[in-house]
């Protein structure tokens, strides 16, 4: 296994790197290795994950003066994470048995953040991962899930702090009944950039996923969506679906959505979808005929549709501090 | 009947450069039930929308009085807390915003600080979905999102009893619905008509049956070319609208 910064750089040919580049997502020049503070982890135990091959992966496992493990047994659980100093960079590993949920909310004022997760998923678990990190600072976050056996994963994403993101989610359903419902929703304003790539993979047929990324950019914001959907050669019997929609409130917004597919299999299903459009001037004056100004039917309908990328979460406390985290962000538009 | 609450005056409107409305004036007053009948395209639903003030259609000559005020000088949310109300024939969907939330923000904006406290509001909404046979799982459901047609009327119906509007403007609340449902939105209807004025567009006798208007008007082209009572509507059912145009 190569470590950075001995793994090559990527090219800008790759999906992956194409709209936010590893040069402009590094915290520093890409060939240092600055040095990090840890992430304050509201809990956890002591913990090691191995180094990967990815580069993103690889750096900040390399930079990270800290790793914690959750372990969850039929328990719900709240988790806070905070950056600070410059650079600050952290590991998590999630292992989840029976029926549990877990929030994990970033905050922080850190110029960088690094975040990787690792879960493991036995059994039904949902997870709302809430991005609140100053809107100076630039949040790089890497995820690797995976899915067991008739195990269920809900992994709920709502992006509405910092100004230059970018997450690459990658979700494994490697046994037979293995089930992913992901939804992300993302909120744009002034020049905040979002940049999400989602990859799912089904190792095995007769496993269900779906993707919902609902992103609304206001001023000159911009969001990037970017799926891909592998079915692995033999894994019939597979269900998969992604959905990409934008929601454009100013003309100098912009969002791009680039769901993919790579089928190897024979029989599965398999859709994607992607739209982008501006407020619907029939919702604004159905709301406004309910005596809702300009401006309230607007921010209810931008909200409806932050919170429908969540309709496929059914656990109510996740949904609940999704909701909560997402009207707390839209107050503190309003008031400033 | 009291006071003159709705004065239509001349009204022409145009969409798109087409002429829509071509000289229609229309008086309702405080307890008064004015039904309007016509063929599809007549422009029933133009006039409720604009009304209304839907963005989409340009008044381009006449006036439309709402208390004396002129409606264009209010803006679209001004008029709902001015006491207007529209039933839509297709009501939006806005997904992700749970009707409980639409509902008590709604009912905020328009009744204000006379409006009721949390615990009133529960209270009435309770007692007007019980009226309207409506399961309290409704509340929990996305706006007008994945409803049936009589669904969506009957959340229609609902907001006007929460919002108790001083005029009501109702575009073809009886389409989609079944006999029963007819009547549990005709009774919501009947109920604020005592202290609003009302403004039915239907294409059938049915709803009429269980509302009774005061005044019925044929729309044929833009234009009211006939006005009778509520035996009118029964000519129109038996005879169709051709013996209007000769």
């Amino acid at each position: 296994m190569k470590n950075y910064p001995l793994i090559p750089l990527p090219s800008r040919s790759d999906s992956l790197w194409r709209y936010t580049s590893w040069k402009k997502i590094h915290p520093s020049e890409v060939e240092e290795m600055p040095k990090s503070n840890p992430i304050i982890y509201s809990r956890g135990e002591e913990f090691q994950i191995d180094d990967s091959n990815e580069i993103a992966r690889s750096f900040i496992h390399s930079i990270s003066p800290v790793c914690k493990k959750i372990s969850l047994v039929n328990e719900g659980v709240n988790l806070d994470l905070e950056s600070s100093g410059d650079i600050s960079s952290g590991e998590l590993f999630v292992e989840s048995r029976g029926d549990s949920t877990i929030t994990i909310r970033i905050s922080g004022d850190s110029t960088w953040t690094g975040l990787r997760i690792n879960g493991d998923v036995t059994g039904n678990l949902s997870v709302a991962v809430i991005n609140e990190i100053s809107e100076n600072s630039n949040l790089l976050r890497c995820d690797n899930w995976k899915v067991n056996r008739n195990s269920s994963l809900e992994l709920a994403t709502l992006s509405v702090g910092g100004n230059l993101n970018k997450s690459d989610i990658r979700v494994e359903l490697k046994s037979k009944g293995s089930d992913l419902r992901c939804g992300i929703a993302s909120n744009g304003s002034r020049r905040r950039n979002d940049d999400h790539h989602i990859e799912i993979e089904h190792t095995v047929g007769y496993t269900t996923s779906s993707l919902v990324m609902h992103a609304s950019c206001n001023d000159a914001s911009r969001s990037i969506g970017t799926g891909m959907l592998k079915i692995c050669e033999g894994a019939d019997g597979s269900d998969a679906g992604q959905v990409f929609r934008n929601l454009l409130l100013s003309e100098k917004a912009r969002a791009e959505a680039i769901p993919g597919l790579e089928v190897l299999a024979d029989d599965v299903k398999a859709a994607h979808g992607a739209a982008s459009a501006p407020v619907d001037k029939e919702q604004l004056f159905y709301l406004s005929s309910r005596g809702l100004s300009l401006q309230e039917s607007s921010s209810l309908i931008v909200e409806g549709f932050l919170m429908d990328a969540f309709r496929h979460v059914k656990n109510p406390d996740v949904l609940l501090n999704l909701r909560d985290g997402l009207l707390n962000h839209l107050d503190n538009l309003i008031t400033g | 009947m009291g006071g003159e609450l709705l004065s239509v005056n001349d009204l022409h409107v145009s969409v798109e450069g087409k002429e829509i409305i071509k000289g229609l004036s229309l008086t309702i007053k405080t307890g008064e039930i004015h039904a309007i009948m016509g063929r599809n395209g007549s422009g029933k639903s133009t006039l409720a929308n604009v009304i209304m003030g839907h963005p989409a259609f340009e008044v381009t000559s006449g006036s439309v009085e709402f208390n004396g005020t002129p409606v264009e000088e209010l803006e679209v949310f001004e008029r709902a807390r001015a006491g207007m109300f529209m039933s839509f024939q297709y009501p939006s969907t806005i997904p992700g915003v749970q009707v409980g939330t639409f509902l008590r923000k709604s009912v905020s904006a328009v009744r204000g600080e006379d409006g009721p406290n949390a615990r009133e509001f529960r209270k009435e909404l309770k007692s007007h979905m019980k009226s309207l046979n409506m399961d309290k799982s409704f509340l929990s459901r996305y706006v007008n999102d994945g409803f049936s047609g009589g669904e969506k009327k009957r959340l229609e119906i609902l907001q006007m009893l929460l919002l108790n509007p001083t005029l009501a403007l109702l575009d073809e609340t009886d389409s989609g619905l079944d006999i029963d449902a007819l009547r549990v939105v005709a009774d919501g209807i009947n109920s604020i008509t005592s202290t609003a004025g009302c403004l039915l567009i239907t294409h059938y006798q049915r709803l009429l049956d269980h509302v009774k208007p005061d005044f019925v008007h044929v729309m044929i082209d833009g234009k009211i070319v006939k006005t009778g009572g509520a035996d009118l509507a029964g000519h129109l059912e038996a005879r169709g609208y051709d013996w209007l145009e000769a």
